[in-house]
C-alpha cells in the first residue's frame, strides 16, 4: 500500500478523537474566555485584594507549563473533586488560556481612551454599567485578533491533553502507529486535522473581523 | 442667598503637586461664569472637582443646595444627573449612532422608557441643528457637528449645571462658531454654565463674571470688562497682554 492509501484508510479512525480535541478546544476557549473576562476586570478594579488575586493568577499560569497543570488537574485534583479525566482536561486549558485572555481583555480595555469612561460617568452611568454598555463592546472589537490567534495555540494546546489519557488526535496517533507502525502516515493524518481546525479557525475570525470592520466603514459613511 | 454650584475652601493634589489651593467659588443660578488662565494652571482641575471626576482631598460641594459626600458613589452619580459636562475632546461613544448617543443617559441612568427617550433626545438634536444627523456615527461628524452632539447628550439629562472645558480647542477655527452659538444661545435661556475658554470675545460678550485662575488660586475675578479692560492683579496682566 502506498502512502495516499493509508492515509485515506486511516483517517476515518481519527474522526471521534478529532472530536474530543474539537470539544476540548472549545470548551477550554468558552470557559477561557469567561475566566479571562473575570480576570480581566478584577485586575483593572480599585480593589487590591481582587487585583493581587489576579495579577497572582496570571503570574502563576503563565510561568508555569501547561503540562505541569494538566497533570496537577489530572492526579491531584482529579482525586479530591471527583472529576473526570475529560473535565480535568479541559478545565486545565480554561485555566490556562483564562490568564492569557484576560491580558488580551485587559490590554483592549485599557487601550480605549479614558474620556469615554470619563463621558459615561458624567452623566451619572455607575462604573459597571459604564464597563459594559460603553467601554467593552469597544473592547471586544479590539480583541478580536489576538483572541484568533490564542484559539489557534489552544487548539494545538489541546495535544497534550494525550499525556493525561485523553483520546484526542495527537494520542490516536501514537496508538494506531503502535499496531500498523506507520508513524509518519498517522502523524500525517492528524497534522491534516490540526491544519483543517486551524484554517477554520482563521477563516471565522477574519470573517468576524470584516463584518466588524463593514460596520466600521458605515460608521465613515464608506458603504 | 442661594447658589447653583457652592464650591468651598477646594482642595486637590496630584501626588506632591498642588494643583488647586484652597479655592472657593459660589454659581447663582442662571449665571455665566467664564474661567481663563495660563495652562497648567487648574482650570480644568476645578471643573473636573465640581462633579467629582477628580476628588478633592479637602473641601466641600454643593449643587442646587444639596452637599455631596464624596465617598458616597450613589450620591455623586446622582449628582452627576444634574451637572451637564462637555469635554474638549467629545468622547462620544464611537459605536452609537448620534440618536443613541444622546439617548444612552435617559434610558440607561434616568429609566426613561425608549419611546419618550427619542423623542427628548429629537428634540435636544434640533436645538444644536444636528436633527439630519441622527443616524450617522460620531466617526462620520466634523468637530463642530460632534461637539454639538455632545452638548446635546448632556443636555437630555436635563441638567441644572452644564460644565464646559475648552469645548472649543479642538476644532479647527471655521468650526468654533457653530459651537458657541449654541453656548450662546443656551446662556439666553438662563442656562447656569461655567465655562473654561481661551475665546476672550465669546467670554466678554457671555459672561456674567470671569475669573482668572493661577498656579491653582484665583487670583482675580469680575465683569468681564473690569477683567479684560482693567486687570488689577499682575498676574492677570501679563496672561492677558499675551494673548489679546
Ligand atoms: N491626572 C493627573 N495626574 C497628575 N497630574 C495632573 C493630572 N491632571 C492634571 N495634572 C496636573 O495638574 C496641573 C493642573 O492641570 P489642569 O489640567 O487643571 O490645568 P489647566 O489649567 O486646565 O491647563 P490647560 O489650559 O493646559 O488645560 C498641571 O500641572 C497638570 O500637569
Ligand atoms: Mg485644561
Amino acid at each position: 500500500m502506498d502512502f495516499i492509501d493509508v492515509v485515506i484508510k486511516y483517517t476515518p479512525f481519527f474522526l471521534p478523537a478529532a472530536w474530543m480535541t474539537l470539544k476540548i478546544t472549545l470548551l477550554g476557549i468558552a470557559f477561557g474566555l469567561l475566566i479571562g473576562l473575570g480576570t480581566a476586570l478584577m485586575r483593572i478594579s480599585n480593589n487590591i485584594l481582587l487585583a493581587n488575586v489576579s495579577r497572582l493568577y496570571i503570574f502563576v499560569i503563565r510561568g508555569t507549563p501547561l503540562l505541569l497543570q494538566l497533570f496537577f488537574f489530572f492526579y491531584v485534583l482529579r482525586q479530591s473533586l471527583g472529576l473526570e479525566a475529560f473535565s480535568a482536561a479541559y478545565l486545565a486549558l480554561a485555566i490556562h488560556n483564562g490568564a492569557y485572555i484576560a491580558e488580551i481583555f485587559r490590554g483592549a480595555i485599557q487601550s480605549i481612551d479614558r474620556g469615554q469612561m470619563e463621558a459615561a460617568r458624567s452623566i451619572g452611568m455607575t462604573y459597571s454599567r459604564a464597563m459594559r454598555r460603553i467601554i467593552l463592546p469597544q473592547a471586544f472589537k479590539r480583541s478580536i485578533p489576538p483572541l484568533g490567534n490564542q484559539f489557534i495555540i489552544a487548539l494545538k494546546d489541546s495535544s497534550l491533553a494525550s499525556a493525561i489519557t485523553i483520546s484526542e488526535v495527537l494520542l490516536q496517533a501514537q496508538r494506531l502507529a503502535a499496531a500498523n507502525y506507520k508513524m509518519l502516515e498517522m502523524l500525517t493524518i492528524a497534522a491534516m486535522f490540526y491544519l483543517f481546525y486551524t484554517s477554520i479557525f482563521t477563516w471565522l475570525v477574519s470573517w468576524i473581523e470584516r463584518r466588524l470592520d463593514v460596520d466600521s466603514d458605515k460608521q465613515r459613511g464608506l458603504v | 442667598m442661594s447658589y447653583m454650584i457652592k464650591v468651598k475652601n477646594l482642595e486637590k493634589s496630584f501626588g506632591r503637586l498642588k494643583v488647586l489651593k484652597n479655592v472657593d467659588l459660589n454659581v447663582r443660578e442662571s449665571e455665566v461664569v467664564v474661567i481663563i488662565g495660563a495652562s497648567g494652571s487648574g482650570k480644568s482641575t476645578l471643573l473636573r472637582c465640581i462633579n467629582f471626576l477628580e476628588h478633592p482631598q479637602v473641601g466641600t460641594v454643593e449643587i442646587n443646595g444639596q452637599l455631596v459626600d464624596k465617598n458616597n458613589e450613589q450620591e455623586i452619580n446622582k449628582m452627576r444627573t444634574q451637572v451637564g459636562m462637555v469635554f474638549q475632546h467629545f468622547n462620544l461613544f464611537p459605536h452609537k449612532t448620534v440618536l443613541e448617543n444622546v439617548m444612552e443617559g435617559p434610558t440607561q441612568v434616568k429609566g426613561i422608557n425608549k419611546f419618550e427617550a427619542k423623542k427628548l433626545a429629537q428634540y435636544y438634536l434640533e436645538k444644536v441643528n444636528l436633527i439630519d444627523k441622527k443616524n450617522a456615527y460620531p466617526s462620520m461628524l466634523s468637530g463642530g457637528q460632534k461637539q454639538r452632539v455632545a452638548i446635546a447628550r448632556a443636555l437630555a439629562m436635563e441638567p441644572s449645571v452644564m460644565l464646559f472645558d475648552e469645548p472649543t480647542s479642538a476644532l479647527d477655527p471655521e468650526l468654533v462658531g457653530e459651537v458657541l452659538c449654541v453656548m450662546k444661545e443656551l446662556a439666553k435661556e438662563g442656562m447656569t454654565m461655567v465655562i473654561v475658554t481661551h475665546e476672550m470675545g465669546f467670554a466678554r460678550e457671555v459672561a456674567d463674571r470671569v475669573i482668572f485662575m493661577d498656579d491653582g488660586l484665583i487670583v482675580e475675578e469680575g465683569i468681564p470688562e473690569h477683567i479684560f479692560d482693567n486687570p488689577q492683579n499682575a498676574r492677570s496682566q501679563e496672561f492677558l497682554s499675551a494673548i489679546i
